[in-house]
């Protein structure tokens, strides 16, 4: 059964056709702002949470850097106080260990400098990272190459490799440029670009050499700048961190460890993309401001050319919901070809935003991003039928005798 | 037929209130019209006759006086009692017909049966009263700008009739029609007063007023004659 008023509302939308169709227009632009400006965002969050999800399961220990003295020592901020003693110790390793217990699936600690190298006549500057190459493997990806075997092997970053055309078996020098004895490694493998690490090994730019190797040219054995806890179980990730946290902060005056993860970094990061996205979709929302007055203006219209006819419609016995209605169906049917044209057009100009402006399509098609197709839809179709709220009720409320009369 | 009349106006007054001052549309008019009458109301233009009808029609609510259509008080029911009365008892037929633009004769004939029954027609009702009309099916899907004024008229008159109401309004149904039409027009209301229908008429043409069987004119509000 077809309602009588849905088919008034579709022949007046036809008579007019043109003019309702510009009205569309408007909703069909809002829709695609809404749905393109929210998927972009969207996929900028997946993108970035996903490059950096890739440490959410590490701890990263650090020597708390407020603390320059020794244990037991007056936390004042000394010059003579050496810097090495900003270290994390051995005893504070095993505790570690210990705090950590079955919970963690590798503990790794990170020697780390910044360096100059040479390689050929080309000078650079780039970090030196020295971890055990049995734990390397258990976070960094070897694109290209094998581990570290010999005492001189290294692995290079892969923005390192592309600038300075590295390949396997390149030498480097490493060391400052004016020093005289400056030691050589050997590439044998390139690590797949990491970008921002979540564990604050950013090896994209450095170099990876053994851990042996790092101590006999720099010392400081067993003092170690940094330590990964890599957890078997990201839930368990807070008890591990509060386990460490009791074990070597507690009986201390200020704390001598610095505990952190990337959820912390993570969710700040997808805090502040998610208020950006709010903010474009704020800007999206405007069109369909824009868009809303428009067809209040073409509902308005469509309103007072009938007035006669509303007149008629109401002296011959029709109640004033259906007259509503009547007007309500002609808004609605005005925000269906808008959120479907809208709809299909978010399809086009959202993948192609997105594709340009990310670079990757890999996330478009996730729910969470195309999902704001629906979503603008609805809020086309909504934002018409307010629209379409008040003619509908100016269209009822009409006096029978006073529209009859009109022209 | 019953002794109780089928419109009873009492006392019945309209006053506009004007920014040039208050305007008393009718005058303290008492009324009886019984079912089956076919009545006449004439009078010249200013005299209240458009008042009078709007009154009948219940488009309006007196300012004082009390109007009884079938018994019942029209000023005591809401808006939508009175929306009701207007779909179910009174057939509404006009000088410029009044027919619905989008709407083809079939379907302005078949729109009060969607009001009353909220389906479309399946009974062949509006069928049925656009044939007595004179109306075949070919001609029934055209829209009314299709239709002459004779033709647009039966389809009004057919679309009064389509509820079967008591009462028939007519404001004046000849008045933008040739004679000749018009004069076929009146055949089809005598027709129908013939089959029992209450015809009120308004019309400032005599020769149209004398298929009436009572004329009542009106001057400035009041009745001058019944």
């Amino acid at each position: 059964m077809r309602d009588i008023f849905f088919d008034l509302s579709v022949r007046s939308v036809r008579l007019n056709f043109l003019r309702s169709i510009l009205a569309s227009i408007g909703i069909v632009i809002g829709v695609v702002a809404i749905s393109s400006m929210g998927m972009l965002g969207t996929n900028m969050q997946l993108e970035v949470k996903d490059q950096l999800s890739a440490g959410a399961n590490t701890i990263v220990i650090t020597p708390d850097v407020v603390r320059m003295g020794p244990p037991g020592f007056s936390p004042q901020v000394s010059s003579s106080t050496s810097s090495s003693s900003s270290v994390i110790t051995k005893s504070q390793l095993s505790k570690i260990k210990l705090a950590a217990g079955a919970n963690a699936s590798a503990i790794i600690p990170v020697y780390s400098k910044n360096t100059e190298f040479t390689l050929g006549s080309v000078n650079g500057r780039g970090t030196v990272y020295g971890i055990d190459p049995d734990y390397i493997t258990k976070f960094l990806t070897i694109e290209n190459g094998t581990n570290i075997v010999g005492a001189n092997d290294a692995l290079v970053g892969s923005s390192i490799a592309e600038n300075f055309e590295l390949k396997l078996g390149s030498r480097i020098k490493v060391g400052s440029t004016t020093s005289g004895s400056r030691t050589e490694v050997r590439v044998v493998g390139i690590l797949k670009e990491r970008g921002m690490a979540a564990d604050s090994v950013s090896t994209d730019n450095a170099i990876i050499v053994s851990e042996d190797w790092y101590t006999n040219q720099y010392g400081g054995e067993n003092e170690y700048p940094q330590i990964n806890v890599i957890v078997k179980n990201i839930d368990t990730i807070t008890d591990v961190e509060e386990a460490i946290d009791t074990k070597l902060n507690a009986n201390e005056k200020t704390p001598v460890i610095r505990i952190r993860d990337a959820s912390s970094m993570l969710s700040n990061i997808t805090s502040t993309l998610s208020t950006m996205t709010t903010f474009i979709l704020a800007i999206g929302a405007i069109s369909l401001l824009v868009a809303a007055t428009s067809i209040f203006n073409v509902m308005m219209m469509s309103v007072n050319e009938r007035v006669q006819e509303i007149g008629i419609l109401l002296s011959i016995g029709t109640e004033t919901g259906e007259i509503r209605r009547m007007f309500l169906y002609e808004a609605f049917i005005l925000g269906i070809i808008g959120a479907v044209v809208g709809g299909l057009a978010s399809l086009v100009i959202g993948y192609s935003v997105v594709s340009a402006m990310i670079g990757t399509t890999d996330y478009f098609f996730m729910p969470e991003s195309i999902a704001y197709i629906p979503i603008g839809m609805l809020i086309g179709i909504v934002v018409c039928l307010i629209s379409g709220l008040y003619p509908a009720w100016h269209a009822s409320n009409m006096d029978p005798i006073d529209a009859l009369r009109a022209e | 037929m019953t002794d109780t009349p089928l419109i009873r106006l009492a006392d019945v007054s309209k006053v506009y209130h004007l920014e040039s001052g208050d305007f008393t549309a009718l005058n303290h008019i008492s009324l009886d019209i019984m079912e089956g009458e076919f009545v006449a109301l004439m009078g010249p233009s200013g005299s209240g006759k458009s008042t009078m009808m709007n009154q009948l029609g219940i488009l309006d609510v007196p300012t004082t006086g009390k109007i009884f259509i079938d018994g019942k008080n029209v000023a005591g029911m809401t808006n939508l009692e009175r929306t009701h009365m207007r779909r179910d008892e009174i057939g509404y037929v006009f000088q410029k017909f009044y027919l619905i633009p989008l709407l083809s004769a079939y379907e302005n004939v078949e729109y009060p049966l969607i009001l009353k029954y909220k389906k479309r027609d399946t009974t062949g009702r509006a069928t049925a009263v656009l044939k007595s009309v004179g109306f075949d099916d070919e001609m029934s899907a055209h829209r009314p700008n299709q239709l002459s004024g004779g033709q647009q008229q039966r389809v009004a008159i057919a679309r009064a009739l389509v509820n079967d109401p008591k009462i028939l309004l007519c404001d004046e149904p000849t008045g933008n029609l040739d004679r000749k039409t018009g004069f076929q027009i009146m055949d089809i209301l005598c027709g129908l007063h013939r089959e029992g229908k209450t015809v009120i008429l308004v019309t400032h043409d005599p020769k149209i007023a004398e298929y009436a069987h009572r004329t009542i004119t009106l001057e400035d509000g009041r009745i001058a004659k019944s």
